[in-house]
């Protein structure tokens, strides 16, 4: 009997799958077309799946060899079941006993990984989306068990026909429970849609480049504002790309990206797991009800609602997403870094931004005055361009436009504008040429690297403003440029190509501040006196290490300088960020606590007394913390501090009492060191 | 970005100067070796471009003839050659800091002191005799005009040769230049006086032969008055005029202007304002010039505060702000400005300790600043952690001296507790706030407050400390700042009484504190004659009392210093209180409800009687001592200061002895009656090595 039952609910799962993975498929098609390589996508999705994708999840080795086990049981035991209940080949005489014993093998590795999942599920950390996702352990191990079972007669292990008729029939019901969820549930909307849409995920992933040992792609892709068609930004969720729907579909509900995310943890109103899962309900159209996971902060459940064709935001009243949601990220990427699922929250964020911004016209809080600032004055600030140059004004840094050619192009960034700024800059300075580094500035022709506008999501300043910096570094040549803001450093490194041309960074490289010290001390350009101080730690700007990698440089300095660091437990890829990414702090969305002052507790935890940074951003948010317990210095002026200055004839000065006869003979000083 | 005004840099002639704050040219009667600058001098303008002042003009009345004494107020001499390698000296230890340097160049003229050194003849256009400095001159000669102008362009030509960024002609203050401007002094009949061109030769043929001497790209600047305040001097219309005709010649690469002339000490009590004038009290006068020049305009007078330059500099009124007692207040201004320490700023109050010690010929000092010009003895501004035993230092005394003890020893590392008998901080700074005109005296305090709090020093206000309390906080250290209290009881005769219902005298303090209400008649004796007496008379008229105050001094107020007593003159004559000199308080007796004092003339032995309701006595201060007795025995020191470290600031030798108990010292007035810069420098050399 089961010999006759168990194809026919087989290929019927497999074929009700098929249907749903056909309506999914519609889904994700309503999205606007994207350019993806479907062929070499498809090819090089396992190697995606079992090195990127494992990479990530191994962070968490039980979880990582639940999954193995639970996976890859179900991968082997579906097909090995198609092959030996549905084809019958399990009466096979030659093929029977192997496939069949692989199939025990198969089913009972998922129900091991099964139980699991369910001792996972039994205390689940708040972060796990509850709803249908509390029933897949159970899912998994009536699949495996009943699996298993009904293979043994196969077998032989257990006779034909052991048991009762009501017996077998019980198996088979459980059996369809288990395949109604693995395969029904996988394109119809269940839990292991994550499966299907995963896996279909990595294959047509929007930035197939960040895969592959050491790869990353973090800079934003620019909107086409040639295309009077091309949508400005996102409005409803057909406006995204159709592979950016498939991969909000492949989310998991695992809630690493809410565990990680600043804005939530500060209460403002932003869940990167609740959004993602907001897309999927817009793509489909209906109501967040049914989500089961942490709300935003102050958000009930159940009030909001989306269409595929229908606004995301509303401009009156709520629609999917409210536009605070929106504009609570800090662009930190600590979701994209922690996602499982690969997914890329903040592209999908900054997509939204950009309609609100350009067809709205509604940035919150100093975001319009901030724009209108830049548009107006190339700087954020809206300080005169012609004052760009005035903290310097005693340091006679050379001008590039005078040099022509120099060794290394000081980017100085709108820091040039904030007095706590130019202390690092100042120092960076002095070390510059404590090292006989060649280096100049391009002064007023410097203009904002356009980061707060693209976040902002205004892309058409941005790029107003990369296509005029791009014009200006193309007429002088140089080797590199050094710059002590991250933020800059990443627009400059990986944003500007695409607007700039394959050619436009051909000829020189970009380092940020640490990067190029750690090398000019590697070198033996640089001398330090042994620190003195006490305890330090170091903060890693989101946009030096989670977007570049640069984790080891800065560490590397503070080494040389003879630091220990006294690592904070959220560090490295994990760095809590300091609040002040993607015009946050301009747009000011209001939460229950300040994410800089989570993160000053996070430094006081470690004892230091003084917390290093390599970022404006991140040394204005963290030393806007009252009452903090630690000093907020810049490796630039950490180094600068430290100078062990050369010798003789460097300019160094004369702290020396003279006496005016010997002052009469020697040349007067022109060189003013800072 | 917040003062970005006060942070634009500017071109003065070929010059970039970093910012628009600026040391203006004043004498620091430093350059005590012959007019050369000293270690001393170089270290006071290096630590203002280290602190990121962006222009200094060092050297005031700085002397380009040998007829033009320098000695006098100790300025620079650059009627010599020998000066330039001391000019290389100072121009490095500013550069090498981002700042500049120039030097105001003058000849005095009959603006000086003819009665030593070289016994010269001074001069000036018309011989006429100068008030300030009773000083005689003769009429000066055709040949000597000639002379002196060479004079001029041969310094200017040595400051340029020993690196400086240029000079300030000095046509401010009565100087030579402005007292052939002015028709009040200038009553010559041929081509140096009478009409206005006439008047103007001297200065013009000045700037031309230095001009020449120097060429283009070194500035060359000019410092004016805005309006002599003289019926017959020069009006602020004239002055426009005047700087309109030496601007157009295209020469002079700057103004600096000052409000009022100075020949009297009345008008010369406006060019240094002290806490008496509101802030920037004539800046419309350098405004005034401004309209009609096309070169920058320096104007310092009263601007103190770095919110105040951002406003006079974003209103246009001038281009650079002079902030000169501001700077010696605290060299570091402008770097707290940058640092985001604005509350860290030691403002300059306006006591003017500086300028009238400068008019006795004594060094700069700052009141409230003890490193200001000791930077060379190696007194810092920014005093460094200690890397030695963390001690508990316990201050007793919350006047100037504990406050900077307790101050010093916290920046030191140190655990510090202070302990203050009244409910708040500043001791006798608090009483002498509470006159007239005197509120801004408690600026120094306020400073010290903000910072005592700031390095979490553990403040005991209202707290009476006895042995008891302080051993039991087993200090390391204890320094005694209890001051004194007024000495009423020096002449039985007086009548005074520890009974406030018996006494017949009270205290200046008592009335300036408000612990006894004013009298209606009231005569106060002040046998002191600085702040405290006059304030008094200031208070009790203010409040409606009559009031005589008498003195066996030479006059009431003789020792405050001459750019004071003339704003206490104004406010007292003002009220009709009467000033009377030599005559000694001989007796006080009761009859009746009246009070009866008896003086005594010093020179006749004559005595004389008023009948008033309150006789008030200024007496100074007696120490008390009694704490210090009490504890000195138990003291591992004996209470002893090793007096030869601490005259050269080094740290006192018990402090790296080993023992038990504690050290202690005491400084201020409870040793004895001095000053507030005493007590603070006292307490600054002999804690910043704890």
């Amino acid at each position: 009997m089961l010999d006759t039952l168990l194809p026919i609910l087989i290929f019927s799962a497999l074929a009700l799958a098929v249907i749903g993975a056909v309506r999914r498929i519609r889904l994700w098609r309503q999205g606007r077309p994207a350019r993806v390589d479907l062929l070499r996508g498809l090819a090089a999705m396992p190697r995606r799946y079992l090195v990127d994708l494992h990479h990530v999840v191994a962070r968490d080795k039980v979880m990582s060899n639940t999954h193995v086990a639970t996976a890859g049981g179900f991968v082997a035991a579906a097909v090995l079941m198609i092959l030996v209940h549905g084809l019958g080949l399990g009466s096979s005489e030659s093929m029977g006993p192997i496939l069949g014993g692989l199939l025990l093998l198969a089913s009972a590795a998922m129900f091991v990984g099964s139980l699991f999942v369910a001792k996972r599920r039994r205390n689940p950390p708040a972060r796990l989306s509850k709803g249908p996702w509390m029933r897949l352990p159970k899912s998994l191990m009536a699949f495996s068990a009943s699996v298993f079972l009904l293979t043994l007669p196969t077998l032989g292990i257990l006779p034909a026909g052991t048991g009762s008729v009501i017996l077998a029939l019980a198996l088979a019901a459980v059996l369809v429970w288990g395949l109604g969820e693995m395969f029904f549930g996988m394109t119809w909307g269940g839990p292991m849609k994550h499966a299907f849409a995963g896996a279909l995920h990595l294959a047509f992933h929007r930035r197939p480049e960040r895969f592959g040992e050491g790869n990353r792609s973090t800079g934003l892709k620019a909107l086409n504002l040639d295309d009077p068609k091309a949508p400005l930004g996102v409005e409803t969720p057909s406006d995204f790309t159709w592979n950016q729907l498939l991969g909000f579909d492949a989310c998991v509900q695992c809630g690493r990206c809410e565990a990680m995310c600043p804005a939530f943890a500060a209460g403002q109103p932003l869940n990167p797991k609740k959004l993602i899962q907001d897309m999927v309900v817009g793509m489909a159209g209906g109501s967040d009800a049914h989500y089961a996971g942490s709300p935003y902060p102050d958000k009930p459940i159940g009030e909001h609602r989306g269409h595929p064709h229908g606004p995301i935001v509303a401009r009156e009243g709520t629609a999917l997403v409210d536009a605070e949601t929106l504009w609570s990220c800090t662009t930190c990427r600590a979701c994209v870094e922690e996602c499982p699922m690969m997914i890329e929250h903040v592209d999908a964020i900054v997509d939204m931004r950009r309609f609100l911004t350009l067809e709205h016209g509604n940035t919150p809080g100093k975001g319009a005055e901030v724009l209108d600032n830049l548009i107006a004055t190339d700087n954020p600030g809206g300080f005169d361009p012609g004052s760009r140059m005035h903290w310097a004004a005693d340091l006679n840094l050379p001008l590039i436009r005078d040099m022509g050619q120099v060794d290394v192009l000081l980017w100085l960034g709108d820091g040039v504008f904030d007095m706590r700024n130019q202390r690092t800059l100042r120092a960076l300075v002095k070390v510059l040429r404590a090292a006989g580094v060649d280096f100049a500035v391009l002064g007023n022709e410097e203009r904002d690297s356009g980061d707060v506008a693209r976040r902002l999501g205004d892309e058409a300043t941005f790029q107003s403003l990369a296509k005029r910096n791009i014009a200006t570094l193309s007429q002088y040549r140089f080797q590199c440029i050094v710059t002590c803001d991250p933020h800059s450093f990443h627009v400059l490194k990986n944003e500007y190509r695409e607007l700039g041309g394959p050619d436009f960074n051909a000829n020189w490289v970009v380092r940020h501040h640490s990067t190029y010290i750690a090398e000019l001390f590697e070198a033996g350009r640089l001398h330090f006196t042994p620190w003195k101080g006490g305890r330090v730690t170091y903060h890693d700007p989101c946009y030096l290490g989670r977007y570049n990698g640069e984790y080891e440089a800065p560490r590397n300095v503070l080494k040389a300088l003879g630091i220990e660091v006294a690592e904070m437990q959220r560090s490295g890829f994990r760095s809590r960020c300091c609040g002040g990414g993607g015009g946050a702090p301009i747009t000011d969305i209001p939460g229950k606590q300040r994410i800089p002052d989570m993160r000053m507790n996070d430094v006081k935890e470690t004892g230091a007394e003084l917390v290093a940074v390599g970022c404006p951003q991140c040394t204005a948010m963290l030393e806007g913390v009252v009452d903090a317990t630690a000093e907020v210095r810049d490796i630039a002026e950490l180094v600068a501090d430290a100078l062990v200055e050369r010798p003789a004839g460097s300019g160094g000065g004369s702290d020396s009492a003279r006496t005016p006869q010997s002052a009469s003979t020697r040349p007067l000083m022109k060189e003013v060191t800072p | 970005m917040a003062f970005d005004a006060i942070f634009e840099p500017i071109q003065i002639g070929k010059l970039t100067i970093r910012n628009r704050v600026v040391s203006t040219a004043h004498a620091e009667v430093h350059a005590t070796d012959g007019g050369m600058t000293t270690e001393r001098y170089v270290k006071y303008y290096e630590e203002k471009a280290k602190g990121g002042c962006g222009l200094c003009i060092c050297g005031g009345s700085s002397v380009v003839s040998i007829d033009s004494p320098q000695g006098w107020w100790s300025s620079v001499n650059l009627s010599t050659d020998r000066i330039i390698p001391y000019f290389q000296n100072l121009a490095d230890a500013v550069h090498k800091h981002g700042g500049k340097i120039m030097i105001q160049i003058t000849h005095m003229g009959r603006r000086s002191r003819w009665d030593g050194f070289d016994w010269p003849t001074l001069v000036s256009p018309s011989g006429i005799r100068e008030p300030v400095h009773r000083s005689t001159c003769k009429t000066i000669e055709e040949e000597e005009i000639w002379r002196i102008i060479g004079d001029y362009a041969q310094a200017a030509r040595r400051a340029k040769e020993g690196g400086l960024d240029g000079v300030e002609l000095s046509a401010v203050h009565q100087h030579l230049i402005d007292q052939f401007w002015s028709p009040r002094v200038n009553k010559r009949t041929d081509q140096w006086g009478g009409s206005f061109e006439n008047r103007m030769r001297f200065g013009m043929e000045v700037l031309k032969a230095v001009r020449a001497e120097v060429g283009e790209d070194f500035v060359v600047g000019m410092r004016i008055c805005g309006d002599e305040f003289h019926p017959d001097g020069l009006t602020h219309e004239d002055m426009k005029q005047i700087a309109a005709y030496y601007d157009a010649t295209g020469q002079v690469d700057f103004f600096g202007v000052i409000g009022s002339g100075c020949d009297t000490h009345n008008t010369l009590a406006n060019v240094i304002p002290n806490m008496s004038f509101p802030p920037e009290p004539f800046l419309h006068l350098a405004a005034g010039i401004k309209e009609v020049v096309k070169v920058p305009v320096i104007h310092a007078q009263n601007i103190k505060d770095p919110n105040q330059a951002q406003r006079i500099l974003e209103g246009g009124y001038v281009d650079l702000v002079g902030m000169t007692r501001a700077h010696i207040a605290d060299p570091h201004l402008i770097a707290k400005i940058k640092m985001g320490q604005i509350d860290q700023i030691k403002q300059c109050v306006g006591a003017n300790y500086c300028i009238d010690r400068q008019y006795q010929g004594l060094d700069v000092l700052c009141i409230q600043n003890a490193a200001t010009s000791r930077e060379y003895m190696g007194l810092p501004h920014i005093i460094e952690k200690s890397e030695g035993p963390k001690r508990k230092v316990v201050v007793v005394g919350g006047g100037p001296g504990g406050m900077e003890a307790a101050r010093v020893a916290a920046e030191r590392g140190h655990d510090v507790t202070l302990f203050e008998a009244a409910d708040q901080l500043g001791g006798q700074i608090t009483i002498a706030a509470q006159a007239p005109q005197r509120d801004q005296i408690a600026g120094i305090t306020r400073w010290y407050q903000l910072e005592l709090a700031r390095l979490k020093v553990d403040l005991r206000l209202g707290t009476r400390a006895d042995e008891a309390t302080l051993e039991d906080l087993r200090p390391d250290v204890v320094i005694l700042a209890t001051g004194g209290q007024p000495f009423l009881s020096q002449y039985p005769e007086w009548g005074y009484s520890e009974n406030p219902e018996e006494s017949l005298v009270v205290s200046t303090w008592d009335v300036l504190s408000g612990k006894v209400a004013p009298g209606k008649n009231v005569l106060i004796y002040d046998s002191i004659c600085e702040f405290s007496g006059v304030s008094a008379a200031d208070y009790l008229a203010d409040k409606g009392a009559k009031v005589e105050i008498v003195t066996d001094d030479i006059k009431p107020g003789a020792a405050v210093g001459g750019t004071t007593f003339p704003t206490y003159y104004r406010s007292l004559y003002e009220k009709e209180v009467i000033m009377t000199s030599d005559l000694m308080l001989h007796k006080v007796y009761r009859e009746g409800d009246a009070l009866v004092a008896v003086l005594e003339n010093e020179y006749t032995g004559a005595m004389e009687e008023r009948v008033v309701d309150q006789v008030v006595v200024e007496n100074g201060v007696r120490p008390d001592e009694a704490l210090y007795y009490a504890l000195k025995e138990r003291s591992r020191n004996r209470g002893q200061v090793d007096l030869e470290a601490l005259y050269a600031a080094k740290a006192q030798p018990c402090l790296a002895e080993e023992g038990d108990g504690y050290l202690l010292f005491r400084l201020g007035d409870c040793t004895a009656p001095r000053n507030t810069h005493a007590a603070i420098y006292d307490a600054l050399r002999l804690c910043k090595d704890l």
